[in-house]
């Protein structure tokens, strides 16, 4: 039985790893694909996502949040120059540089990924006080309803759950 | 024994403490004469006097004359109705009275018995305490004899018609309904009228059977009892009495007068009844048949009522052997006499018991048996007692103790119970037990003989049928276990009013009250109430036995409850439980200084219900309904089915509330790290979310923007 568990355990890393290989390999098909189509757009990307690279590479924790809390605003911060040199350059490697070289859309795409790392710190401190906080609260309306019941039972109470419990 | 019978009236004159009236002193047993039947109650200034129901008595004026061993007689008269001459017989309040007789003699005329008009319990201001006090009729004549005369005082041969054929008559109405005079003797009779012609047999009922009686009138079988536990008997207990009775009256005082019990007892052993009355009296010869037939020995072989009646008509009647007792070829020896009957070896083992362990223990008394007496069922028997106190294991010394009283039930089956000092019949240890508990020797003895299961080996030894022996034997079954319980309504209380009918309530709280009657007892209780406060229930262990013997209804699961007075609330329960059961049956319906009373201590009672809104409404309804009087009301009260099995049930839920309630905050109390854990978790997790949502939101702003 334990063998069957580990040999089920060892097929789904082999599975994780796969798709994580697939993704990995998609991601770097799309890449060549891109390169090849549209090169001042993979230049944006490229150096506009790099806080999310980098995160990709240093986050090894199950699920990468930070990966993911950095990729989704980083993007946020990237696609208006994307979407900018689509509608509005052309695809032209000027305008890529123009963009890239601008120190103010620098700013707002590394900005962003650096807000999208500040939320994953800030965020499981505010959870926990959430849940504090709700504990209590609830811990208050135990307390409270057990004094209602001995108001109602008295003393017999508690030394009926003392008996029991002895 | 029979010492202690005589001294009886002594003892309990001085407890009386009333002064003799000098008129009456004079009537005593000195000069042999009564006063007149038809004497009236002095009427003069300063008589007191006591109503008791149709009578009317006047402590301060004593009938000596109508004196019955403990029981002491006083001038009476009827109030209501004209009963003609009567007189009180106070009974000793530390004696049982024989509850038979008293109902089956009361308000009957019966000839030859005088006259029991009635009795009734009163409280008796002389003794500070309630008692019974019997209502005779005065016989027409004057009492038959008092020891010390020199001649008969009535003619040998009047005497079969004014003495034994009204006593046969007598004998005859109570045999048939199994029932024994026991108090047949020759001072306790009275002509019953003037002309002499013939006699009336005084008070039976005032004390225990044969308890009056001297020693000599005993039968050899019951002789060595002690006087209160010469036990009910039969007829052929009042014939042999009979016998006596016409010896002494013949010679004109009591046979063996001279000899001190213990060498009566000791003659008798020896010789037999009627060969030691006839070596040391002189009885008239036309007496002596029947002296005979009635001093046998044997119970079997003494005559009974159809032989006396053939005597009587002048028919030969067989002759009996005065002693059958087995007589060894050689002697057996214990403490330093020599002994050659077994009833005769049986009694100088009971005199000696220390010394006779011994020759018991050792088979000697078995191989006397055996050889000297050649009686081999016996001393089979004997053997059988040795080998089982083998078996005994670490309680040796009772087990010795078992072993002696068995050699004495062995060798004489048909004689008392024998336990160290303690001697009764076995149809008489209740009286035996009554008096031992009320005259301060405490119920040891009767205890040790119960545990030990004497009385059913001695129910085992007893041969041939005698009818007394086997009704008791059915009483005898549930000792045992009455003994073996520790509780409240078990022990030695229960077997006494089990055993005795009329035995009392001793319970300190109501023994002055004298309650025979379970109707009595609460109203003894209120009556208790009403003068003082009490800080300890109503009911003690004298109480709950004696509620348990006389209530007709099931007491077990009350007394049940009272084995754990640790668990307060059942305590309290089942003693006010027990309380409403006899109101209930027997009222009064208001009791309502016994319902304070308990009301007082029935607090932890209301601890039955765990709701405290219905505790205090409990609580407030307590004292409205103790004041009524009504223990039924205040039992129902805190017994209420329906509502406490409804409490009951929401209890159970609410401590089911409670500790789910408890356990949850111990979880929310401890799961500490494990929140930050779930914390750090849930918080990545919502920013990664949000993270994506502001992503597609954006793109999809954007790609609006960019279309529109």
């Amino acid at each position: 039985m334990a063998k069957k568990k580990d040999k089920s355990a060892g097929k789904s890393s082999k599975q994780g790893k796969k798709s994580g290989g697939l993704s990995f390999f998609a991601i770097l098909v799309m890449a060549v694909l891109l390169f090849m189509v549209a090169l001042p757009t993979f230049i944006t990307l490229v150096v506009g996502l790099l806080p999310s690279v980098l995160a990709f590479f240093f986050d090894r924790h199950r699920g990468r949040y930070l990966v993911r809390c950095v990729f989704g605003l980083n993007f946020s911060g990237v696609a208006p120059y994307v979407m900018e040199l689509w509608r509005d350059g052309g695809q032209s490697m000027a305008m890529a540089t123009h963009q890239l070289l601008d120190p103010m859309t620098m700013t707002i795409m590394y900005g962003a990924a650096g807000l999208g790392w500040l939320m994953y710190l800030a965020m499981p401190p505010i959870v926990a006080n959430v849940l504090n906080l709700t504990a209590q609260r609830r811990t208050v309306e135990l307390r409270e309803q057990q004094r209602d019941l001995i108001k109602v039972w008295g003393e017999n109470l508690i030394s009926e759950i003392e008996k029991g419990s002895r | 024994m029979a010492d202690n019978a005589k001294m009886q009236p002594d003892d309990a004159q001085s407890g009386l403490e009333v002064g003799l009236d000098g008129d009456m002193s004079g009537d005593g047993q000195e000069d042999q004469i009564a006063p007149s039947p038809e004497t009236a109650p002095p009427r003069g200034a300063g008589n007191k006097h006591i109503d008791i129901g149709n009578f009317r008595v006047f402590p301060d004026l004593r009938l000596p004359e109508f004196d019955c061993g403990p029981s002491q007689a006083y001038v009476a008269e009827g109030i209501k109705r004209d009963d003609g001459p009567i007189f009180a017989l106070l009974t000793d309040p530390s004696l049982p009275t024989r509850s038979e007789l008293l109902r089956v003699l009361s308000g009957v005329r019966v000839s030859g018995q005088l006259d029991l008009l009635d009795y009734e319990i009163v409280y008796w201001p002389p003794l500070d305490r309630s008692t019974i006090v019997c209502f005779y009729t005065k016989p027409g004549g004057s009492k038959v004899f008092v020891d010390g005369g020199k001649k008969a005082v009535i003619d040998e041969h009047d005497l079969p018609v004014a003495v034994i054929v009204p006593v046969i008559n007598i004998l005859t109405i109570l045999s048939d309904k199994n029932l024994a005079h026991r108090n047949l003797r020759a001072d306790n009779l009275f002509f019953a009228d003037e002309q002499r012609s013939s006699v009336v047999v005084g008070d039976c009922v005032s004390c225990p059977p044969g308890f009056a009686q001297p020693l000599v009138y005993e039968p050899i079988d019951r002789m060595t009892a002690e006087a209160a536990g010469r036990g009910g008997g039969a007829l052929s207990d009042d014939l042999y009495a009979l016998g006596i009775t016409i010896a002494a009256l013949g010679i004109g005082h009591t046979p063996l007068s001279k000899f001190s019990d213990k060498e009566i007892v000791e003659m008798k052993l020896a010789r037999g009844s009627f060969q030691t009355l006839a070596a040391h009296e002189k009885l008239p010869l036309t007496l002596i048949e029947p002296i005979r037939g009635l001093l046998c020995d044997d119970f079997e072989e003494r005559w009974g009522l159809s032989e006396l009646n053939n005597w009587l008509d002048g028919r030969r009647v067989k002759p009996v052997q005065g002693n059958s007792d087995r007589r060894a070829a050689r002697a057996q020896n214990v403490g330093g006499r020599d002994y050659y009957t077994a009833r005769g070896l049986a009694n100088g083992i009971a005199n000696n018991w220390a010394a006779s362990l011994a020759p018991l223990r050792d088979g000697v008394v078995e191989v006397w048996l055996r050889r000297g007496l050649n009686d081999a069922e016996r001393s089979k028997a004997m053997s059988e007692a040795m080998r089982q106190m083998a078996w005994s294991g670490s309680d040796k010394r009772t087990a010795e103790d078992v072993l002696v009283s068995r050699g004495i039930a062995i060798l004489d089956p048909n004689g008392p119970v024998r336990h160290k000092t303690f001697s009764a019949m076995l149809d008489g240890l209740g009286y035996m037990l009554s008096y031992d508990v009320q005259h301060g020797r405490g119920a040891q003895a009767f205890s040790e003989i119960v545990v030990r299961d004497l009385p059913t080996f001695w129910f085992s030894r007893i041969s041939g049928f005698r009818p007394e022996i086997q009704s008791q034997q059915q009483v005898y079954k549930g000792l045992r276990y009455y003994m073996q319980q520790q509780s409240m309504g078990y022990g030695y209380e229960r077997c006494l009013y089990a055993l005795v009918k009329n035995q009392h309530c001793l319970s300190p709280l109501v023994e002055n009250e004298y309650v025979i009657h379970i109707a009595q007892l609460l109203p003894a209780l209120e009556k208790i109430a009403s003068v003082t406060p009490h800080s300890n229930w109503p009911v003690d262990r004298h109480i709950a036995a004696f509620i348990a013997v006389r209530l007709q209804d099931d007491t077990e699961p009350q007394l049940t409850a009272l084995q754990n007075p640790g668990d307060e609330v059942e305590f309290s329960r089942s003693i006010i439980s027990l309380l409403a059961l006899v109101q209930w049956r027997h009222g009064p319906d208001s009791l309502p200084h016994l319902g304070l009373w308990v009301a007082r201590l029935m607090e932890p009672a209301t601890k039955v219900f765990h709701n405290k809104e219905r505790r205090e409404k409990v609580e407030r309804e307590i004292p409205r309904l103790a004041k009524r009087g009504n223990l039924v009301e205040l039992y129902n009260l805190i017994n209420d089915e329906k509502e406490r099995r409804l409490d009951q049930d929401e209890f159970i839920a609410a401590v089911e509330e409670y500790s789910a309630a408890d356990s949850e905050v111990f979880d929310l109390e401890s799961s500490g790290a494990a929140r930050l854990i779930l914390a750090e978790q849930i918080g990545r997790q919502v920013a990664s979310f949000a993270s994506t949502m502001i992503a597609l939101l954006t793109v999809s702003a954007l790609f609006m923007m960019t279309v529109w």
